[in-house]
C-alpha cells in the first residue's frame, strides 16, 4: 500500500511538476503566528478562573483581555476576531463576571441563525458547569417547547437568540420579559460583519427597538460586537447599534503556517481566451486531496454548482455502497440533516463537504486541512472566512483560490495583492430605506406608542407618524401615536428578504408519501424552480413538475438525465424620478427611483461535462415588481455606431461594470444589476443604469453615483489589460459571435470616460 | 397588503420627509391627566356615563337584572342554588366556587395579541343585595387606558372571577396592559379563576364538535342570538368608533359583550348542577365525561358514583363507556370480577381504541387471575382483529398496538403450552 501524502508533500511534488507550475500564478505563504498573552484581569472571579484553568487555559489573548477591560469600563466595543481565535470568550468572560457578581443581571445574545445559537449554547454550557454556578442560560427560538418559554423570560440569565426573534416574537411581547429588560447589562451582536445590506438594515431598526424598549425599562446596556475581518467594522457597529464603540483590533491568537495557492485554470481557446471549466478544475484537485484523505471544504458559489461537484465527486465512491464521506451542505436542506454533516465533519467521518457561503460562518465544524474556493466569493472578507476553514495548529493548512473565467475573478488571480495585500470592503447598511425604515415604525409602534415629540434611533420621525394616521394604522391622542389595528405588524416583516414568502420543494416521486425537501425565496425560485428546471438536492436530480404560484409550492419527481437547466430573466424599467443629475456635453449622470418589471422568460437545457445547449423551453410566471433607486449614465450615440454594434458595446460594457462594483462597494454581486439600453424609454439615449435589487434602495447605486469616472477607469483598465483577442468571459462576458467586440466595448468606455470628466465642470441641476 | 400598495404610490412623496438628529434620550414615563377626546357628548348621548377619576375618564354602561330574569333557559337566581351546591360540596374542584365575591368576567380587545392589543371594554356582572348589575367600562381612548383599568377595580383582592378562555386570553391580555401601565396602577393580584371554556371542553367532549360560546348557547343553554355582531368585527367597530366618534356601532358590541357576560352565568348554573346535581343530566356523554373528570381529578368515590347512575339511567348501549371507566374503578379497588363483568359490558359500543383497551384489560384478567389462557387468547385474538381492520388507527399507533398485542399473545401462548390440557385452573379472583 502506497503511503498517503501530506499536504507538505503536495506541494513539493506540484513546485516541480511543469504544468502546475504554469497553472499556479501565484504561490504565498503566510507564516506561522505565535500568541500574544495576558494576564487573567484581577477582578476576574475565581469560579471562572477555575472554568478557564480546567480547560488548560492560563492566560487570556491580549484581545480578550482588552475586551474584558473595556466591557468592564461601561463601553461598546467591536472585537475582530478570525476563525479559531477564542472570539466567545471576548463577550462570556465580561458577562458571566456581570451575573456572578449579581445574579439579577441579564445579557442577552443574538446570533444571525438558529443554529449558531445552539452552538454556541452547549459550549456556555459546559463552561458554566466547570464554574459550578448557578446560571442559567437558554436558547429562545422557533425550538423552545411552550412549557418552558415563561422560565426562559423570567429567569434565563443568558438569552440566547436571533434577530428574527428577538423582531417577531420577543419585542412584540415585551411585558412578558420584564426581568430581562429591567435588568439586561449586555448585548451581544455575533459574527457583526452579516450584518450588511437589507438584512443588516433590517436589524439595525430591530436593534434600535430593542434599545427603546431597554429604556423603557430602565436599562441601558452595552454592546458588545465581534466581527471577521473587514473595513469598517466600528463603523458598522456604530451605524447597526446608533452607539459608539471601542475597536478591538489587535489579534493575540496564533495561527500555522497557511499556503494560498492562487490558481488560474488552462486556456483552451486562445482566441477566445476561454479556460477550461474552474468546476471541472476543482473537480480533479478535489479528487486528489480527497485520495491523499486530506479532510477539504470546497466552497462554490451557487447552489446549483455545490449540487454539480457533489455530483462529480460521488463518482469516486460509487462503487462504495452508502458511502457517506463526501456530502454537500447549503441552504434549503432541513436542519437535522445540516446537523447530521456538522457532526460528521467534526468526527472526521465526512472527508470532503462542498459548501455555499453557508459554511462561511460560526458553524462548529473544526478546523480542516484544505480548502478549495471556486471563484472569488464576491468579497475579500469573505474569502478570508473561507480560508480560515482550513488550519490546525500543528498542520500546515492549504488554501487553494481557482479563478473563474469572469472579469473579477481574473483580476484577482492576476492581482494576488488585491486579496492578499488590500484591506477588505466596506460592509454597508442602509437603515434610512424608506420601506424598512417604515415596517420597523410600525413595529415600534405597536411595542410602545410615540410621544409627539419622541425620536426613533436618529430619526426624526413626527411627519411619518402622521402618514401612518392617515393610512389609519395609528390614533393620534393629545400627546402620543397609538397602535389602532387588529393586525400584528411584525408578522408581515420578514427580516431575511424582500420577497416574504418562500417557495416550498416537495417530492412527490412516491405518490403516498411526498415529502418537503427544501424551501428557496420567490426571486431564486422564478428561474430556478419553473416547470421543467432541473433541482439538484444533495446530488440527487428532481425535475420539477407543477409550480403552484400561488400556493407557493414546487412539486419535483427525482429523474436521472445528463443536463442541467438555465433561465433568463427579462428586465423591464422605467425611470419615476430623478433626484440628482450631472451635466456634461455629450452626456449625463443621475440618480433617482426606477421601477423594474422582472420576469422569467426561457429557459436552456444545458448538458453536464460539455456544457452544450440541448434544447430550451418557455417559462409561464407572473412577473414582479420592483421600485427601487438606481444610478444611470445617458450619453449621445458615438457617430456612425449602428444599433446593432451600440446594442453589443453596451452589453460588453455593463457585463463589465457589473463585475466591478462590488469593488468598490461591499455587496453582493446579486444586490446590484446592471441594464444596458440602446434607446431608453426615459431620454430617448443610450443609457446604462444601475440598480438596487431591493426594493426602495439599499444605498449602493447613491454609491456607485459617486464613483462613476474610477469605476469607469478601472474597467478599461482591466478590458486592456486582459491576454484575449476578442473579448472574453473574463473581461466583457461571454461572446456569441466569433468576432467579439472587445475594440467597440474599449472605445465606449474611453468615449464615455471623455464624456464624463473632459468636458469642464460639470453643470449641476 | 393594500397599505403596502399604497404606500409604494406615496413612495416618492414620502423620502422627503426621512431626517435625522443625534440621538436623544428622552423619559418616555411621568403621568399626565390625558385631555378628554372631543366625542365625549356624542357618546354620553347614545346613553354611556362618563366616569372621571385621577387618571383620565372612561365610560360606563349599568344594566339592572331582577333575580327571576331569564337568560335564555335559565333563571339567573339559580346561581344561588350552584353556589350552594358548591358549598356543601367536600372535594377539590376546579370550578367549585369558595364563598368569595364572584365576578363573571369577560373583555374586547383590539387585536388577539402583543404590547399593541388595547383591552376596550371590560364587562363584569355581580350580584347587588337583590340584583344583577352588569357593568361594563369602555376605553374612552388609548391615553385614558390607565382610568380604565384603574375604575375596573380588577386589582381589589378577594373576589373569584368566571370567564370563557380567560385564563389563556383574558388575564393575560390585562397582565400585559397592567405592566405598561404599573407605575400608575395598583399591583393586580392573581385572583381565583374559574375558566369555564376548560369545563365546557371536558364535559362534552366527544359530543360537541366546536366549543364557541354561541354554540354552547343553543345547544345546551336554550339561547339563540338575534342581531349579535360576530366577534371578529369588534376591534374594527371600536377603532372606527375612536377614529370617527361615533358610538352607534359599538353600543352593538357592548350588547354582544352582555349577552356573553349572561351566557357565562347561565353556564355556570348549568355546569355546576350537571357535575353535582343528582338526577340533572343532558345526555349519557357528558355524564360519563363529568364522571371521568372526577377520577382524573383523584375523586374516585365520585367518579364512581356518577358513572353507576348512568348505568341505572340509559341503554347498555349508551351506558357502554361509563361500563368501560367504571371497570378501571373496580379493578383499582381489586373487585377484579365486578371490573371483569364491566369491561365485557362495555363492549357494545366502544370506539375502536377503547375497545382495544377493553379486550386488553379481559385478557389481563383472564391471564393473571383467572388464569384462563385460552379466554385470554381468545380476547388478545379479538383486539389483534380490530387493530388490524380499524380506520382509526394512525399507521404507528397500528404498528405499535400490534407489535404489544403480539408479545402478549406469544407470552399467553407459552404459559399455555407449559400446562397440560385440562390442568388449568380457574380462579374466582377475590372480592
Amino acid at each position: 500500500m502506497i503511503k498517503k501524502q501530506t499536504i507538505a508533500d503536495i506541494l513539493t511534488e506540484w513546485k516541480k511538476d511543469p504544468i502546475m507550475r504554469e497553472r499556479i500564478v501565484h504561490w504565498h505563504t503566510i507564516e506561522k503566528k505565535e500568541a500574544g498573552l495576558a494576564d487573567f484581569p484581577e477582578d476576574l472571579h475565581p469560579s471562572i478562573q477555575q472554568a478557564l484553568k480546567a480547560r488548560g487555559i492560563n492566560q487570556l489573548y491580549t484581545h480578550q483581555r482588552q475586551a474584558y477591560d473595556s466591557a468592564r469600563n461601561g463601553k461598546s466595543f467591536t472585537a475582530i476576531t478570525p476563525t479559531a481565535s477564542g472570539k466567545s470568550l471576548c463577550y462570556h468572560l465580561p458577562v458571566l463576571q456581570s451575573i456572578v457578581e449579581d445574579p439579577s443581571s441579564r445579557a442577552l445574545y443574538l446570533f444571525p441563525t438558529k443554529a449558531l445559537a445552539q452552538d454556541q449554547k452547549s459550549d456556555l454550557n459546559l463552561l458554566i458547569e466547570q464554574m459550578n454556578q448557578d446560571i442559567l442560560i437558554y436558547t429562545y427560538d422557533g425550538d423552545t417547547s411552550p412549557g418552558i418559554r415563561t422560565k426562559v423570560r423570567k429567569a434565563g440569565h443568558i438569552v440566547l437568540t436571533n434577530p428574527d426573534m428577538l423582531h417577531s416574537g420577543i419585542l412584540p411581547h415585551h411585558t412578558k420579559w420584564v426581568s430581562l429588560f429591567e435588568n439586561l447589562n449586555y448585548i451581544v451582536v455575533d459574527e457583526l460583519h452579516t450584518y450588511k445590506g437589507v438584512f443588516g438594515s433590517h436589524v439595525a431598526h430591530v436593534l434600535r427597538r430593542l434599545k427603546r424598549i431597554c429604556h423603557y425599562y430602565g436599562s441601558n446596556p452595552i454592546f458588545i460586537c465581534t466581527s471577521a475581518t473587514i473595513a469598517n467594522p466600528k463603523e458598522l457597529a456604530e451605524s447597526l447599534t446608533n452607539d459608539t464603540h471601542k475597536l478591538i483590533d489587535q489579534n493575540g491568537a496564533p495561527s500555522g503556517k497557511k499556503n494560498f495557492i492562487f490558481y488560474n485554470p488552462p486556456i483552451v481557446h486562445p482566441t477566445f481566451g476561454v479556460r477550461r471549466s474552474a468546476i471541472l478544475e476543482v473537480r480533479d484537485i478535489s479528487k486528489r486531496l480527497y485520495n491523499e484523505g486530506i479532510q477539504t471544504i470546497v466552497f462554490a458559489k451557487s447552489r446549483v454548482r455545490v449540487e454539480m461537484l457533489v455530483t462529480y465527486l460521488k463518482e469516486l465512491n460509487k462503487k462504495k455502497l452508502n458511502d457517506q464521506s463526501i456530502r454537500g451542505y447549503r441552504g434549503g436542506y432541513l436542519p437535522s440533516e445540516r446537523r447530521e454533516i456538522e457532526k460528521g465533519l467534526r468526527e472526521g467521518t465526512i472527508r470532503t463537504v462542498v459548501s455555499t457561503n453557508a459554511l462561511e460562518l460560526g458553524v462548529d465544524i473544526g478546523q480542516l486541512q484544505a480548502c478549495i474556493m471556486t471563484g472569488y466569493p464576491g468579497n475579500i472578507a469573505s474569502a478570508w472566512q473561507q480560508a480560515g476553514r482550513a488550519g490546525r495548529r500543528q498542520d500546515e493548512a492549504l488554501i487553494i483560490y481557482v479563478a473563474q473565467s469572469t472579469a473579477l475573478d481574473q483580476y484577482i488571480v492576476n492581482n494576488p495583492s488585491f486579496l492578499l495585500g488590500q484591506s477588505p470592503e466596506e460592509a454597508r447598511i442602509y437603515p434610512e430605506n424608506l420601506i424598512i425604515l417604515m415596517d420597523h415604525l410600525k413595529c415600534a409602534s405597536f411595542e410602545l406608542p410615540f410621544k409627539t415629540t419622541e425620536q426613533y434611533g436618529e430619526f426624526e420621525i413626527q411627519e411619518l407618524l402622521a402618514y401612518l394616521e392617515a393610512e389609519g394604522i395609528l390614533v393620534k391622542t393629545s400627546d402620543k401615536w397609538h397602535w389602532m389595528s387588529d393586525r400584528f405588524p411584525a408578522h408581515e416583516i420578514s427580516l431575511r428578504s424582500a420577497s416574504q414568502e418562500n417557495v416550498i420543494i416537495i417530492d412527490r416521486t412516491i405518490p403516498v408519501s411526498t415529502k418537503v425537501i427544501g424551501e428557496m425565496d420567490r426571486y431564486s425560485a422564478m428561474t430556478l424552480l419553473h416547470e421543467e428546471a432541473i433541482y439538484l438536492h444533495q446530488g440527487i436530480q428532481f425535475q420539477v413538475e407543477k409550480l403552484d404560484w400561488e400556493e407557493k409550492k414546487a412539486f419535483v419527481r427525482e429523474v436521472d438525465v445528463d443536463y442541467f437547466t438555465d433561465a433568463n430573466l427579462a428586465i423591464e424599467l422605467k425611470v419615476m424620478s430623478e433626484d440628482q443629475k450631472k451635466i456634461f456635453k455629450n452626456g449625463s449622470m443621475s440618480y433617482g427611483d426606477v421601477s423594474i418589471l422582472a420576469m422569467a422568460t426561457i429557459f436552456k437545457k444545458i448538458r453536464f461535462d460539455t456544457h452544450d445547449n440541448i434544447g430550451s423551453g418557455p417559462i409561464q410566471l407572473p412577473p414582479e415588481e420592483l421600485h427601487t433607486s438606481a444610478s444611470w449614465l445617458s450619453f449621445d450615440r458615438p457617430r456612425g455606431w449602428t444599433d446593432s454594434i451600440l446594442s453589443d458595446a453596451m452589453t460588453g460594457a455593463a457585463a463589465s461594470i457589473a463585475s466591478f462594483i462590488p469593488l468598490f462597494v461591499q455587496c453582493d454581486r446579486r444586490d446590484i444589476h446592471v441594464v444596458p439600453q440602446v434607446k431608453s424609454v426615459h431620454a430617448e439615449l443610450p443609457t446604462i443604469f444601475v440598480y438596487d435589487s431591493y426594493p426602495g434602495g439599499i444605498g449602493i447605486s447613491e454609491r456607485v453615483f459617486e464613483v462613476w469616472p474610477e469605476l469607469l477607469a478601472h474597467v478599461e483598465q482591466h478590458v486592456m489589460g486582459c491576454p484575449c483577442d476578442q473579448g472574453c468571459p473574463a473581461c466583457i462576458g461571454p461572446q456569441d459571435a466569433v468576432v467579439g467586440v472587445k475594440p467597440e466595448v474599449l472605445k465606449l468606455l474611453g468615449y464615455l470616460q471623455i464624456e464624463l470628466t473632459s468636458n469642464g465642470d460639470p453643470h449641476v441641476i | 397588503m393594500v397599505i403596502l400598495m399604497s404606500f409604494e404610490k406615496n413612495l416618492l412623496e414620502m423620502k422627503k420627509l426621512i431626517k435625522k438628529k443625534p440621538t436623544k434620550t428622552q423619559s418616555l414615563k411621568s403621568f399626565v391627566v390625558p385631555q378628554k377626546p372631543n366625542y365625549t357628548t356624542a357618546w354620553e348621548d347614545a346613553g354611556l356615563t362618563m366616569i372621571e377619576n385621577e387618571f383620565g375618564i372612561v365610560f360606563e354602561k349599568k344594566t339592572i337584572y331582577e333575580p327571576t330574569y331569564f337568560h335564555g333557559d335559565i333563571k339567573l337566581s339559580d346561581v344561588f342554588e350552584a353556589f350552594s351546591l358548591w358549598n356543601s360540596f367536600q372535594g377539590v374542584h376546579p370550578i367549585s366556587t369558595d364563598g368569595q365575591q364572584v365576578v363573571f368576567f369577560d373583555t374586547e380587545t383590539t387585536g388577539l395579541k402583543g404590547t399593541g392589543t388595547y383591552i376596550f371594554l371590560i364587562g363584569q356582572l355581580v350580584w347587588k343585595e337583590n340584583h344583577f348589575e352588569m357593568i361594563q367600562h369602555v376605553l374612552a381612548d388609548p391615553s385614558h387606558e390607565v382610568a380604565l383599568l384603574y375604575e375596573s377595580g380588577l386589582w381589589k383582592p378577594g373576589h373569584t372571577i368566571v370567564s370563557y378562555n380567560g385564563k389563556s386570553f383574558d388575564w393575560p391580555q390585562l397582565q400585559t396592559r397592567w405592566v405598561l401601565n404599573r407605575d400608575h396602577l395598583p399591583k393586580l393580584v392573581d385572583p381565583n379563576h374559574i375558566d369555564l371554556l376548560h369545563g365546557a371542553r371536558r364535559i362534552w367532549r366527544n359530543e360537541l364538535d366546536q366549543f364557541k360560546l354561541t354554540k354552547i348557547e343553543e345547544e345546551k343553554l336554550g339561547f339563540k342570538r338575534v342581531g349579535d355582531i360576530p366577534g371578529y368585527l369588534a376591534p374594527i367597530i371600536y377603532l372606527d368608533a375612536v377614529k370617527s366618534g361615533i358610538p352607534t356601532t359599538l353600543l352593538k358590541v357592548l350588547h354582544h359583550n352582555e349577552w356573553d357576560i349572561l351566557s357565562l352565568l347561565t353556564l355556570f348554573i348549568h355546569t355546576t348542577k350537571l357535575i353535582l346535581q343528582e338526577k340533572y343530566n343532558d345526555s349519557s356523554v357528558s355524564s360519563t365525561n363529568i364522571g371521568k373528570w372526577f377520577s382524573d381529578l383523584k375523586d374516585f368515590d365520585n367518579g364512581q358514583n356518577v358513572f353507576e347512575q348512568v348505568i341505572n339511567q340509559y341503554s347498555k348501549i349508551d351506558a357502554a363507556q361509563a361500563f368501560y371507566l367504571i371497570g378501571y374503578e373496580y379493578k383499582r379497588r381489586k373487585q377484579i370480577t365486578l371490573a371483569y363483568e364491566a369491561f365485557e359490558k362495555s363492549l357494545i359500543n366502544l370506539p375502536d381504541q377503547l375497545q382495544i383497551q377493553a379486550y386488553e384489560e379481559l385478557s389481563k384478567i383472564d391471564e393473571h387471575f383467572k388464569k384462563d389462557f385460552s379466554k385470554a387468547k381468545h380476547h388478545v385474538g379479538l383486539a389483534i382483529i380490530l387493530i388490524d381492520k380499524s380506520k382509526n388507527l394512525k399507521p404507528l399507533q397500528r404498528s405499535r398496538k400490534m407489535r404489544i398485542f403480539e408479545k402478549r399473545l406469544q407470552r399467553i401462548l407459552i404459559k399455555q403450552n407449559k400446562l397440560f390440557p385440562g390442568e388449568a385452573q380457574i380462579s374466582t379472583g377475590n372480592e
